[in-house]
């Protein structure tokens, strides 16, 4: 060899060179590259490079998961981070940063409170025991996921089954007790001929009906994106998560994030607008669903609406709050009364109707019984109310975690007909009600038939009763914001 | 530089870097050797690569034990804060692990070279003996690390492994519970693999490394071609070894030090027996082994055709009765080395099939 000495000199520098680079490559970690990223947005409050540990006190382990995922939202005040971490809703290995294996094993991927996974993931939800702590169990058989009242009635209508009584449903489901006129149990919906039956449709539980109209409306109905147990159609004012997250998870129209974790691209439509879970639910979150358009039965397809912006600023960025709310409404013959344009859907629309009573409806009759009358009252009676009796009772909860409830021990509050406790409608002196609006916490004095000089009939309390003379001008009310001069 | 250079290479300098201060490697090396004894297209340094290989995987292994914990609750666990959180835990492991591929291969090459060269002719032939007891405990030294992954493919790896032994005729149930140590793999089987990575095969493999070497110096140093008649044959001081040894290990070590810092250490989901890994794979040492157990019974496969193939290559020098050392390729030894290209390329072949299905 010529020149040993020389060859020394360069294979000692080679391996300083390799060590200065495995040294620069440690610190070229992916969660070091989110920091940065993340201090980039944040000049002004930067963070100190280095990992990020918790230790929840629910599990006591520590997790890391905050060293990529900094910044991002704690998921609800009653969930807090300190005492639930990540790993008991998302399940993964809190101790790795490399992505692949923190993500190893998470709870049904993005969201884990999925029908498939919920009952594991929000287990403090779920066979509790406790009045108003069973949702698992109740959204599970609701109308919003098992569909089962629009199938029966297209079902029957198609000459597929004799009455309208709920046989299947999006989902199966089944209800141990079932009160007279609810159903015991809910099969999936079936396929028309044995031969479309694939062996992981039986293994859910599928059947063949043998006739025609079933895999047709399978295809072009029910896989459509419109139930909670479906993801949702990707499109602008369409975007939601599935499960308890379909309705408490929120999403921005565009569905894009806009919160502070440097780890969920803000320019991929499909993130919710927040990690962030919320009783308080905005009209806006029930419109990725309903309001979107409707299904022909004659040609078994889905019609989004036309009269949305198709892409770029949604209707909140030109329209105001409540304008947007009338302009929203797709049915042309819809009719708003002034509290439907002004409050929000769970302002009148209650747990138990919205995430069904526990027993499998089969009708929109089973689930929604609020009335006008529930909060206005007749001629003839006040609204019906009853007391808090408890700390713990579902009112008081609801209250509590809606965050805008003032809600106290002795207060009265109106009765729904199936006698839950409207926490939001107070009766605050013998005769008068005011309303707490869920998602502003605004207070609205609810007025009241009773004592007026409204000219309802005893027999006539339906909405479209009151829509007679109370329904608000639409078109009109809309005008100066869709025509600007 | 120049200066430096001039420094360097100064006689006085070098003195007093390598001899004045009595370095321990260079103390041990012969003071003149045969020039084609180290010719670098004789050898290839493939021995000398295995030492600073094995050396490497040892050091590394050292660290590693500080953060290991050999339960099976935490085993997976504590490599995965030593992949992501432990400072250069990432790059330790990964050189670990790489030192340890490099080992196998060397030693794999090293043992090829020895054939196609002869160098196992008298009297070395115990030295091949010990050589091959050196790759058998190497592989196992290797099986041993990968199953102190425990993730889901080191697990069922365990497994298949373990259930081998298990159909040794006679033998096979006590060996099971040797190396299982319960009647299922669990906490005891990773205790022992762990002890017998760290401790109970590393020992073999140092005290192995070091009678090779003991006897290669007893047999009379590397092989070499016979003294042509009448030629005297050309002596090298050990400072030419010495220095060539020394730019190979700072290359390598640069190399292995780059393919770290390029390719961390595999590591696999959490081994859960309740959940199969979608491809249950054998380390790539004993991919073959696996091809086999897809065409014949367990027996054969894991066991009857390994001890058969060992038995083969032990027996070489012995079939080989007038080898003579120091030529690649010697035609007159062509049986013997038609032989071990034959075992060497059925178990690429069958390696290969089973990577590439």
């Amino acid at each position: 060899m010529k020149h040993p000495v020389r060859w020394t000199v360069g294979a000692a520098l080679f391996l300083l060179l390799a060590m200065a680079f495995a040294w620069w490559r440690t610190g070229q970690a992916e969660w070091q590259q989110w920091q940065r990223r993340y201090n980039a947005a944040h000049p002004d409050d930067p963070i100190p490079l280095g990992i990020r540990s918790i230790t929840p006190s629910r599990t006591g382990q520590p997790e890391l998961c905050t060293t990529c995922h900094v910044g991002i939202e704690e998921i609800s005040p009653s969930h807090p981070l300190e005492t639930f971490g990540c790993v008991s809703c998302h399940g993964g290995n809190g101790l790795a940063l490399d992505r692949e294996r923190a993500h190893a094993g998470l709870v049904g991927g993005r969201n884990p409170s999925g029908f498939a996974t919920m009952a594991r993931a929000c287990n403090c939800h779920s066979h509790t025991g406790q009045a108003g702590r069973d949702g698992v169990e109740r959204v599970g058989r609701s109308l919003m996921a098992t569909y089962a009242g629009g199938i029966a009635l297209v079902r029957h209508a198609f000459g597929a089954q004799p009455d309208q009584e709920g046989r299947y449903g999006v989902m199966a489901a089944q209800d141990p007790n079932p009160p007279p006129g609810f159903v015991a149990a809910l099969k999936p919906l079936p396929v028309s001929a044995p031969d479309e039956l694939m062996p992981a449709l039986a293994a859910q539980g599928v059947t063949a009906s043998g006739h025609p109209i079933d895999t047709r409306f399978r295809r072009s109905c029910l896989e459509g994106g419109c139930h909670l147990s479906e993801p949702a159609t990707p499109q602008p004012y369409r975007y939601r998560s599935t499960g308890c997250a379909a309705c408490h998870y929120l999403y921005a129209d565009d569905g894009l994030y806009r919160g502070q974790d440097p780890t969920i691209p803000r320019d991929e439509p499909g993130h919710g607008r927040l990690h962030r879970l919320t009783t308080a639910i905005p009209f806006s979150q029930c419109n990725h669903c309903h309001n979107r358009g409707n299904y022909s039965l004659r040609t078994m397809a889905f019609t989004p609406r036309p009269d949305l912006p198709p892409a770029g600023p949604s209707l909140s960025d030109f329209l105001p709050r409540q304008q947007r709310r009338l302009a929203e409404y797709y049915q042309p013959i819809g009719q708003f009364t002034l509290c439907e344009w002004e409050l929000d859907c769970i302002d009148c629309h209650t747990s138990d109707e919205v995430m069904g009573n526990g027993h499998i409806a089969d009708a929109v009759t089973d689930s929604q019984v609020v009335r006008c009358r529930t909060c206005h009252g007749t001629l003839w009676e006040l609204p019906q109310t009853a007391p808090i009796t408890a700390e713990d009772e579902p009112a008081m909860r609801q209250a509590q975690l809606n965050g805008h409830g003032k809600l106290r021990v002795g207060d009265r509050v109106v009765v729904t007909p199936r006698g839950e406790k409207m926490w939001a409608v107070r009766e605050v002196a013998p005769g008068r009600f005011v309303e707490t609006l869920k998602v502003s916490g605004e207070e609205v004095e609810v007025p009241l038939v009773y004592g007026s000089a409204c000219q309802q009939k005893p027999d006539e309390q339906e909405s479209r009763y009151c829509h007679a003379c109370h329904a608000y001008p639409r078109d009109d009310a809309l005008k100066p914001f869709l025509s600007p001069p | 530089m120049t200066r430096m250079m001039r420094v360097l290479t100064s006689t006085r300098r070098r003195r007093r870097l390598w001899q004045r201060h009595q370095s321990i490697l260079y103390a041990l090396h012969p003071d003149r050797l045969p020039a084609e004894s180290i010719r670098l297209t004789y050898t290839f340094g493939l021995g000398g690569i295995s030492i600073l290989a094995a050396t490497l995987t040892i050091l590394t292994g050292l660290f590693l034990t500080l953060y290991y914990q050999p339960t099976p609750e935490e085993a997976h666990a504590s490599i995965v804060l030593i992949e992501d959180v432990v400072a250069f835990g990432s790059l330790i492991r990964a050189l670990h692990y790489w030192a340890a591929q490099l080992f196998v291969l060397a030693v794999t090459l090293h043992m090829a070279r020895i054939v196609f060269t002869g160098a196992y002719a008298r009297p070395r032939r115990l030295n091949w003996l010990i050589g091959l007891g050196l790759l058998v405990l190497v592989l196992l030294w290797d099986f041993s690390g990968y199953v102190l992954r425990w993730d889901e493919g080191a697990h069922w790896a365990l497994l298949v492994g373990t259930n081998l032994v298990g159909r040794i005729p006679h033998l096979g149930r006590s060996l099971y519970l040797v190396l299982v140590g319960d009647r299922q793999i669990g906490e005891a089987a990773l205790l022992r693999f762990y002890g017998w990575h760290v401790i109970g095969l590393t020992l073999p493999v140092v005290f192995g490394i070091v009678y090779h070497l003991f006897r290669l110096r007893v047999d009379g140093g590397i092989s070499r071609p016979p003294r042509p008649a009448g030629r005297p044959r050309r002596m090298v001081s050990k400072e030419v070894l010495f220095q060539r040894e020394t730019i190979a290990a700072l290359l390598i070590t640069g190399g292995l030090l780059l393919l770290s810092a390029l390719r961390p250490a595999p590591l696999g989901a959490s081994a859960s027996l309740d959940r199969p890994p979608p491809t249950a794979q054998a380390p790539w040492i004993f991919l073959w082994v696996q091809r086999l157990l897809r065409h014949l019974p367990p027996f054969w496969a894991g066991v009857g055709i390994p001890l058969a193939l060992l038995t083969l290559l032990a027996a070489i020098p012995w079939l080989d009765p007038h080898a003579r050392a120091g030529r690649w390729f010697d035609r007159r030894r062509g049986p013997v080395q038609a032989l071990f290209a034959f075992i060497a390329l059925l178990l690429i072949v069958l390696t290969v099939g089973e990577v590439i299905p």
